[in-house]
């Protein structure tokens, strides 16, 4: 994650507004927490810890108009448990933007679960996962992992509140796949890592929706990965997901492929990340493509990054008077089209120097510029947006405490250390921590 | 978030409103207010929410169903076979045809009575205008409890819409999207790959200009209602369809489906196009050679597509669906004295919120009365069965 943390363990949690209703969507995850935590004992490790982005974003919308609005974004409370040396681990993260940015958050080019140049909240229990790795020893050395719970599937790379930017890519549904409830195997030798995964391909149709239980193993996902040291990380998946936009099932299934390099290493006396990917989606008559690049420096109190990414968007029709939302569910399977998206965008992070009373705080200010061309369809660019190309300003504050995040998505044996452990195998890490 | 289907005060109200809101494009014509009886929701069929109803035909007293991934269902609804009624539709039998997406069908009396079939349309994924999927799938109804698919229809490239039967022929007409129009002989037994059956198919507006919604035959021409193109006449004529008159008529909404009466054809429009909704229900007069002349139009406020256009078999009334607003729902109107001008009889509306509505909508005459059968849209799919007798003119 992006925050400056220092994984320190024992982090406190966040209070929330609708408590009752955060306690009743939530208890899951913080069951699992605290059956984890239980009173802290030798062996057991917890990391905890909270953050919050408050932006103002500026950005050319449909119909010729510029849109200023606030936002809190990603507003989330997670922690780690291992113990048993990490060999036993959960993750959970509660996420509270249905709460701070209902109607999604202005977001040109973003897509997804039923909303348009607006990025959807993500559900309250964006993650809870159970992970046992080496509970037996292989011969070979050999290392496996099983994982299970809700969270992401093992399929292509990480989530953006992972990366650098606030504004998310254009490929977002193309390149992960989360908020599903998913059983994942994983084996690793060496620096060759392999899982697979079975989940419900059904994504989420509200913030305060669960995955649809019936539909656990109707799609399943499996990606490679190989560490070759320097900190590389190559990448490959394959996937395919059942109707993952219509929650009862009768969309087309999704056949996904997704490889990517991401380095993270020190360069100087920083930290430099890049990632590059590729990602396809096909569904019958549609073939989606996307390719991003995205980089970061992280230096003392900065933090530039840039992205550039060329990503394919499907266009639905869009609801009565609202030109962000389209229908959900779907009533059959056409698009208006499908248009080219081509982004490139440059941030800059400031940090505070100190964190205060243990709260971190970062300035964010980013800008985004999106051309936009019809590639199929009857989807008119400039006929919808009143112009082809639409710039985007995010101006944010982030404050955080407690550990940085782990690297969402990456479980057991595919994961990194825990945030605050020193090169434990079982718990993902968080970049930059 | 119920479905509302509003009481009599609410119906009253929400005509008058939509009374009001009605006005004309071109020449002049008139709603009135709607009578003082009332129009009567009898039967809701539920539809798993599979995608749910797309449409549905009735015929003889039997509702064919067509319930995206549940199939083609069969109801009794005055056949009588099954105990069945408008008011009580039994279900008799369902077949999934290959691929589901069941979109919509035609149940086909060969003309010497030896054969029943049910011709059904796949709808999947496709960009509208340029390309489309799925398939004709033909389903055996010689025994009704037991229904089988028994032959199929694939074009390359394109995937099929609504249908007409010139049954008398023999000719089995099918909009296919991008694919134009297709005529298929469908005489004597069908089975398997129906590729040699292909009589002709024509792109009324050319290849990128074409992606036909319906069709409709009609004192010997075809009708094809083009979503980008607009409403063209065709002429099935030693063996070849070919372009009889109309097109490229309609450049400013994008055209859903048709329907064609008393010398006149109506016409309905779909989502958006440059700043226009598809709230347009357009009339066009045919001239002495059947080619469409723009007549008139009525603008309706408050949903974005009219998604079926459906007249009755008197030729007196004409219903239209309405979908994606709060206005969504059904619009009956009087095609009697002037089918030039029709009149808004009334408003049913159907609105669970503001993305759905009515995707589909035929009329039955079923024991003397009339009923408008209707396709709901997700998130609560059904079949909803309207008597509408009282506003029949």
């Amino acid at each position: 994650m992006r925050q400056r943390g220092h994984g320190r363990t024992g982090a406190r949690g966040a209070g929330a507004p609708g408590r009752r209703a955060l306690r009743r969507a939530a208890a899951p995850a913080l069951a699992a927490i605290a059956l984890a935590a239980g009173p802290p004992r030798a062996g057991a490790q917890l990391a905890l810890g909270i953050q919050g982005i408050g932006v103002v974003t500026r950005a050319d919308a449909p119909g010729g108009a510029v849109v200023t609005e606030a936002r809190l974004i990603e507003p989330v409370a997670y922690g780690s448990m291992a113990w048993l040396g990490g060999r036993l681990a959960v993750h959970a993260m509660l996420d509270g933007e249905g709460w701070t940015m209902r109607g999604g958050a202005l977001a040109p080019g973003d897509w997804g679960e039923g909303y348009y140049d607006r990025r959807h909240p993500h559900t309250l229990v964006h993650e809870v996962i159970a992970t046992a790795t080496d509970l037996a020893a292989l011969p070979g050395a050999v290392h496996w992992s099983l994982a299970a719970g809700k969270g992401f599937a093992p399929f292509g790379t990480d989530d953006p509140m992972n990366r650098p930017a606030l504004l998310f890519p254009v490929d977002h549904h193309w390149s992960q796949i989360l908020e599903r409830a998913v059983a994942v195997l994983g084996v690793r030798r060496g620096p060759v890592v392999v899982e697979v995964g079975t989940f419900d391909g059904d994504e989420p149709e509200r913030w305060d929706e669960w995955p649809k239980w019936s539909r656990f193993g109707d799609s399943w996902s499996a990606r490679g990965l190989v560490r070759p040291g320097d900190g590389l990380e190559l990448q490959a998946s394959l996937a395919r997901v059942k109707s993952p936009e219509d929650r009862a099932g009768a969309g087309p299934t999704s056949d996904k492929v997704n490889v990517s390099a991401r380095l993270e290493r020190p360069v100087g006396s920083g930290a430099f990340y890049a990632l590059a990917e590729w990602a396809s989606n096909s569904e019958g008559v549609w073939v989606f493509h996307a390719v991003l690049v995205e980089s970061e420096y992280r230096r003392g109190r900065w933090r530039p990054y840039a992205r550039v990414e060329v990503a394919d968007r499907p266009e639905d029709q869009r609801v009565f008077g609202d030109p962000f939302r389209s229908p959900r569910p779907p009533a059959d399977n056409s698009l208006l089209g499908v248009t080219r998206w081509r982004t490139i965008l440059a941030g800059l992070g400031i940090g505070l120097p100190e964190a205060v009373h243990g709260l971190r705080a970062e300035a964010i200010g980013e800008v985004a510029w999106a051309g936009v061309a019809s590639r199929e369809g009857v989807f008119d660019p400039a006929a919808f947006y009143g112009r082809t190309q639409l710039w985007t300003v995010n101006l944010g504050l982030r404050l955080a405490a407690g550990a940085g995040m782990h690297r969402m998505g990456r479980y057991g044996v595919a994961g990194g250390p825990m945030p605050g452990m020193a090169g434990g195998a079982g718990m993902s890490g968080m970049r930059g921590e | 978030m119920g479905v509302s289907i509003g009481g009599p005060a609410a119906l009253a109200a929400a005509a008058l409103a939509a009374a009001a809101a009605a006005c004309h494009e071109g020449s002049a014509g008139s709603a009135v207010a709607p009578p003082p009886d009332s129009v009567a929701l009898v039967a809701t069929v539920p539809v798993p929410p599979n995608y749910g109803q797309h449409d549905q035909i009735e015929r003889a007293g039997l509702a064919f169903l067509c319930s995206w991934n549940t199939g083609l269902q069969i109801y009794d609804v005055g056949d009588g076979r099954a105990g069945g009624s408008p008011q009580h539709p039994v279900r008799i039998s369902g077949v999934v045809t290959s691929g589901g997406e069941v979109h919509n069908a035609w149940w086909y009396w060969a003309p010497d009575g030896t054969r029943r079939y049910a011709f059904v349309g796949q709808e999947g994924p496709g960009s509208v205008g340029t390309s489309s999927s799925g398939d004709i799938h033909v389903v055996d109804l010689s025994n009704l409890s037991a229904p089988a698919e028994v032959a199929s229809f694939h074009m390359n490239g394109a995937g099929t819409h609504n249908f007409w039967v010139d049954e008398a022929n023999q000719v089995l007409y099918a909009a296919y999207y991008n694919g134009g129009v297709v005529a298929l002989d469908v005489s004597g037994t069908l089975s398997g790959d129906l590729g040699t059956r292909l009589i002709s198919a024509v792109q009324p507006g050319g290849a990128g200009d074409t992606y036909v919604w319906g069709v409709m035959l009609y004192n010997g021409s075809v009708y094809a209602s083009d979503m980008v193109s607009g409403l063209w006449q065709l002429k099935l004529t030693g063996g070849a369809l070919q372009v009889a008159g109309g097109g490229n008529n309609v450049p400013e909404r994008y055209t859903s489906d048709l329907w064609v009466a008393n010398g006149y054809a109506y016409t309905g429009t779909w989502g958006t196009r440059g700043a226009n909704t598809g709230n347009v229900l357009k009339i066009w007069k045919l001239d002495s050679a059947g080619a469409p002349v723009l007549h008139d139009s009525i603008v309706t406020p408050g949903f974005t597509t009219v998604s079926d256009v459906r007249g009755s078999a008197d030729g007196r009334m004409l219903v239209t669906s309405g979908e994606y607003g709060p206005k969504a729902g059904l619009y009956f109107y009087s095609l009697v004295p002037d089918p030039g001008h029709p009149v808004l009889l009334r408003y049913y509306p159907v609105v669970a919120n503001a993305q759905n509505g009515i995707h589909n909508v035929s009329l039955a005459d079923i024991g003397g009365r009339r009923y408008a059968l209707a396709a709901q849209d997700p998130p609560t799919p059904a079949m909803l069965v309207v008597d509408v007798t009282a506003i029949d003119p």
